[in-house]
């Protein structure tokens, strides 16, 4: 059996891009401006075909190859064992911004109060007391759910959906379902 | 009781790794795998505030003007709220709250909120002072006193009041005015008063099936609603109806995204659904695909709408009025009525038209006649006051003896006005249209208006026609707003006094929704000077009292617990199943319903005790007895503006917060692209919006989401922006909401503009 790795499954069928996922992750940590760990994008319209009306809510990937961890150079990430979740030390950090400009999806932000960086903790202090991540209990959709990726098997889920960039050495712990349209008649 | 299962729910919308599961193997990891890499690690350090556990929790209640009213579970430590959460015992709110509640830990502590009672020196100067609550209370007291004298009476002060804080012990406001004395009341409702009357003709009340057995409906309407964005707690429920099978519509003349989750959408013309239902009637009497039991058992008038239906009616006719091909409208009528049950969510929008009461009551035909009113899953689903029998201890205080007031015949004070039917007493308030507001300033004489008080209510955001409204506020000699930031209406004020959130005050909350009951209780002491209403009413009265004694009756002093305590009473408990207000710290309750099902016996509340096909209380008050089509507004300006709400903030409240500015930074006027083509705007462009009434200037989005005929603009108080729709939008009611409501309901949505590039 492979090893547990917790991630996101955003199910896109489901999402209606309301942002309560971004805004409970706000409730719990009270970012600074600007810093955001989660966000909601929406599709284009090439690849949906109307506007702002498919959404992708992303946060940190928790990779299984994360290359924050990588290019840090003072070891202020580490991945933990038990569920793969990938931490960030901030009282480690030195602010460098190797990791904001290394990670391709663009989850650690640079914090410029603290002058360090930070990003999604999966809310690992709330697993660790039995909860479910802020941004998971908080979608109203249920269209945001916690996985472990190595045994999730839902037939519709894929790591990578359109819109959403492929970096498959990073092996992001994130899956997808597609959304669908609906049959649209026009006066 | 066969009624929303959250197993059902749970199942539809199963993960394959579910809650329990998942919890049990954080468990079996943290006890296998997680110990030596604890030991070895320290507890890793973050920036700002992380999960610590031990929190002091209590129990709230979002009480905005929402269908979903959540009950909330705020977490506190050191006296600071420090996030909330859903509470997870109501399976409406299911653990979650939406991108406006959780925003709440910043508003409290925003630091643009109204801090101290302040003097305006000079209307819309900016030029703010802060005073004393003595001082404030002071000059309040003595020109309410000087009216008094000037007028005898106190009819020239006014009370705007409307949806801002629903918490019941929030109608100590207008207690507080009838304690001084008859004063003018802003009666009504912006919100959805013709469809409210509607459902009153046909039914005898306005009463939904629980929205939680949408899951057992076979297939659902959507109908002028947009639950993806303004009851985002509904859509689990629609969700799991689809993957059980049920098929959904969304008729709208915008492609929301409600539609886009929907598995059909129809861009109905603006005004015309009223022509789209009857359309879909006139097919099923064709086919004889209606319930014959029901029509002629449970109802009153089958026989002359079906004449009137066959001889005024046609489906090609609703074809062209609509813009929905015929072929559609037999198609899904079938489909409608073979799906056994079927259901229809009449949303507000589409009653805030000229003809808006005769669509709904269009609507409501569709529904009864194919036999869906009564059953679970099914519904002609509107709203409901179900829950709302509390004793209103707040609202219901005497005027002072002797109080002189206005003579002449008076009507209900909005829709949640309790005292409907009891007997007038010698004066009464002069009741006057709220939306009207402006004119109805303006227009008031003998006495003329002198001072407006205003309290959860945003009149500059909310009521129509934003320049009369300027030149009507210039003639009040004083103006005192009630808020928690400093929006456009305080601009406006003379006085502003800081009232508390709900976090910061006792009160309780049900929904015209769903059908649970939350207790509110005090989680934090109110920030800086902030007074609950009640304890404003208070202050107040003693002010009162010190410089005219007996000029208020309202009690002097006052604990706010015991007044929330004081809204309770049998009928409250019965029906909630619970022996005592203390039962609702363990969490939110669900009233105890024979079914899920409105009208599930059958037995309505009309004249007839049936369903009224035909309304002869209808026609009395006006209207056409028969669910017959009736044209929208003449179009005047070429294109149609609408203005409803955005997902990020529930009327003039949320937007203003940085927080939410993060995730929705500007408003846009939204156009499509046709039109953007003849128009020769491109995305971002600066353009002019004008109306008869305004004009603005705003950035352009385009999009096909928006017919071509169409422009769209979200109703908003940004922060620091003088954006505002009202600038654009007429005072013109619709027909019908004056009978429950106490004044007629306002054509938001039958409104005409223009664009150009600015």
């Amino acid at each position: 059996m492979s090893k547990k790795q917790l991630g996101f499954f955003v199910d896109v069928k489901r999402c209606i891009g309301c942002f309560s996922c971004a805004m409970a992750c706000k409730n719990q940590y009270h970012q600074e401006k600007e810093v955001v760990w989660r966000q909601v994008y929406p599709v284009s319209e090439e690849i949906y075909p109307h506007r702002q009306s498919a959404w992708l809510s992303l946060a940190c990937n928790h990779c299984q190859n994360p290359t924050c961890l990588k290019v840090c150079p003072v070891k202020a990430y580490f991945k933990r064992d038990k569920d793969g979740v990938v931490v960030h030390e901030q009282d480690k950090c030195i602010g460098c911004g190797n990791c904001i400009r290394s990670c391709p999806y663009g989850a650690p932000r640079y914090n410029p109060v603290a002058k360090k960086a930070e990003k999604c903790s999966l809310c690992w202090q709330r697993l660790d007391a039995g909860l479910k991540p802020a941004c998971v209990q908080g979608c109203p959709a249920k269209a945001l759910q916690l996985v472990d990726v190595n045994q999730f098997a839902d037939p519709e889920a894929v790591q990578y959906i359109a819109g959403f960039p492929k970096f498959a050495a990073l092996n992001p712990s994130v899956r997808f379902r597609a959304p669908s349209q609906p049959r649209v008649i026009r006066r | 009781m066969a009624t929303y299962n959250k197993d059902k729910v749970e199942k539809a919308l199963s993960c394959p790794l579910n809650r329990r599961k998942f919890l049990k193997g954080l468990l079996a990891a943290g006890v296998l795998a997680g110990v030596p890499g604890g030991l070895l690690r320290a507890v890793a350090s973050e920036a700002g505030i992380v999960y610590e556990g031990d929190y002091q929790v209590f129990r709230n209640a979002c009480p905005r003007n929402c269908y979903d009213t959540c009950s909330i579970k705020t977490f506190v430590k050191d006296g600071v709220v420090q996030f909330i959460e859903g509470a997870p015992e109501s399976s409406f709110t299911d653990g979650a709250l939406c991108v406006k509640g959780f925003s709440y830990p910043r508003r409290i502590y925003s630091p643009d909120r109204v801090k101290y009672p302040m003097l305006q020196v000079g209307r819309g100067s900016g030029k703010w002072r802060r005073i004393s609550w003595d001082d404030a209370l002071n000059r309040i007291a003595q020109k309410i006193l000087e009216i008094k004298k000037k007028d005898d009476s106190l009819l020239g002060l006014g009370l705007t009041k409307y949806s801002g804080n629903f918490g019941i012990t929030n109608y100590g406001v207008e207690g507080m005015m009838s304690s001084l004395g008859y004063t003018t009341r802003f009666v009504g409702t912006p919100c959805w008063p013709a469809g409210i009357d509607a459902q009153n003709y046909d039914m005898g009340n306005m009463w939904c099936n629980d929205p939680e057995d949408m899951v057992d409906a076979r297939y659902i309407i959507l109908w002028g609603a947009n639950p993806a964005w303004c009851s985002v707690h509904s859509m689990k429920f629609i969700t799991a109806a689809q993957e059980r099978g049920a098929k959904v519509l969304c008729i709208d003349p915008v492609f929301t995204q409600t539609a886009a989750k929907s598995d059909e959408y129809w861009q109905v013309k603006t005004g015309e659904d009223g022509a789209l239902a009857l359309g879909m009637c006139r097919h099923l009497l064709d086919r004889g695909m209606y319930d014959k039991q029901f029509v002629s058992e449970h109802a009153t008038g089958w026989e002359d709408f079906a004449a009137y239906l066959k001889s005024n009616i046609t489906v090609e006719w609703a074809a062209k009025k609509s813009g929905i091909p015929a072929a559609e409208i037999v198609r899904t009528a079938e489909e409608f009525a073979q799906a056994k049950p079927a259901t229809i969510w009449i949303g507000y929008g589409l009653q805030r038209h000229v003809n808006g009461g005769a669509t709904v009551r269009a609507i409501d035909a569709l529904v009864a006649m194919s036999g869906n009113i009564g059953k679970v899953g099914g519904g002609a689903r509107y709203g409901h006051l179900f829950t709302w029998g509390f004793n209103y201890h707040a609202l219901v205080q005497k005027q002072p003896e002797g109080s002189k007031g206005y003579l002449g015949q008076t009507g209900p004070k909005g829709e949640f006005d309790t005292g409907q039917g009891a007997k007038p007493a010698k004066y009464s308030d002069r009741a006057v249209n709220i939306n009207q507001t402006a004119r109805m300033i303006l227009e008031a004489k003998e006495p003329p208006l002198r001072m407006l008080w205003a309290s959860c209510k945003n009149v500059f955001s909310q009521d129509f026609d934003l320049n009369m409204m300027k030149k009507a506020f210039e003639k009040l000699e004083m103006v005192v707003v009630v808020d928690q930031f400093f929006n456009q209406t305080v601009e406006h004020a003379d006085i502003v006094l800081p009232v508390t959130t709900l976090f910061e005050e006792w009160t309780e909350n049900v929904s015209y929704w769903h059908y649970w009951l939350s207790i509110n209780e005090q989680a934090i002491k109110p920030m800086f000077e902030s007074k609950s209403n009640i304890e404003i009413a208070s202050m107040l009265s003693a002010k009162m009292n010190s410089l005219s004694p007996g000029s208020c009756t309202f009690p002097t002093k006052i604990d706010t617990k015991k007044w929330m305590e004081k809204e309770f009473n049998a009928g409250i408990y019965k029906l909630f199943g619970i022996s005592s207000w203390q039962d609702l710290k363990k969490g939110p309750v669900k009233a105890k319903l024979a079914s899920s099902a409105s009208w599930s016996g059958l037995k309505f509340a009309t004249p007839s005790k049936k369903y009224e096909f035909k309304s002869e209380l209808c026609a009395t008050h006006g209207h056409k007895a028969l669910p017959e089509y009736m044209d929208g507004r003449k179009p005047y300006g070429p294109y149609r503006l609408l203005t409803p709400h955005s997902k990020f903030n529930i009327h003039s409240q949320f937007q203003n917060l940085d927080w939410m500015e993060e995730f929705n930074s500007e408003p846009y006027v939204y156009l499509n692209p046709a039109l953007a083509k003849e128009k020769g705007i491109s995305d971002g462009d600066m353009v002019k919006v004008s109306s008869k009434v305004g004009q603005m200037t705003i950035k352009a989005m385009i999009t096909d989401n928006v017919p071509p005929d169409t422009l769209l603009m979200y109703e908003a108080w940004f922060n620091k922006n003088p954006y505002n729709v009202q600038a654009l939008v007429d005072d013109t009611p619709a027909d019908m909401g004056k009978y429950k409501t106490g004044a007629p309901g306002v054509a938001i949505h039958d409104q005409f503009a223009d664009i150009a590039r600015a």
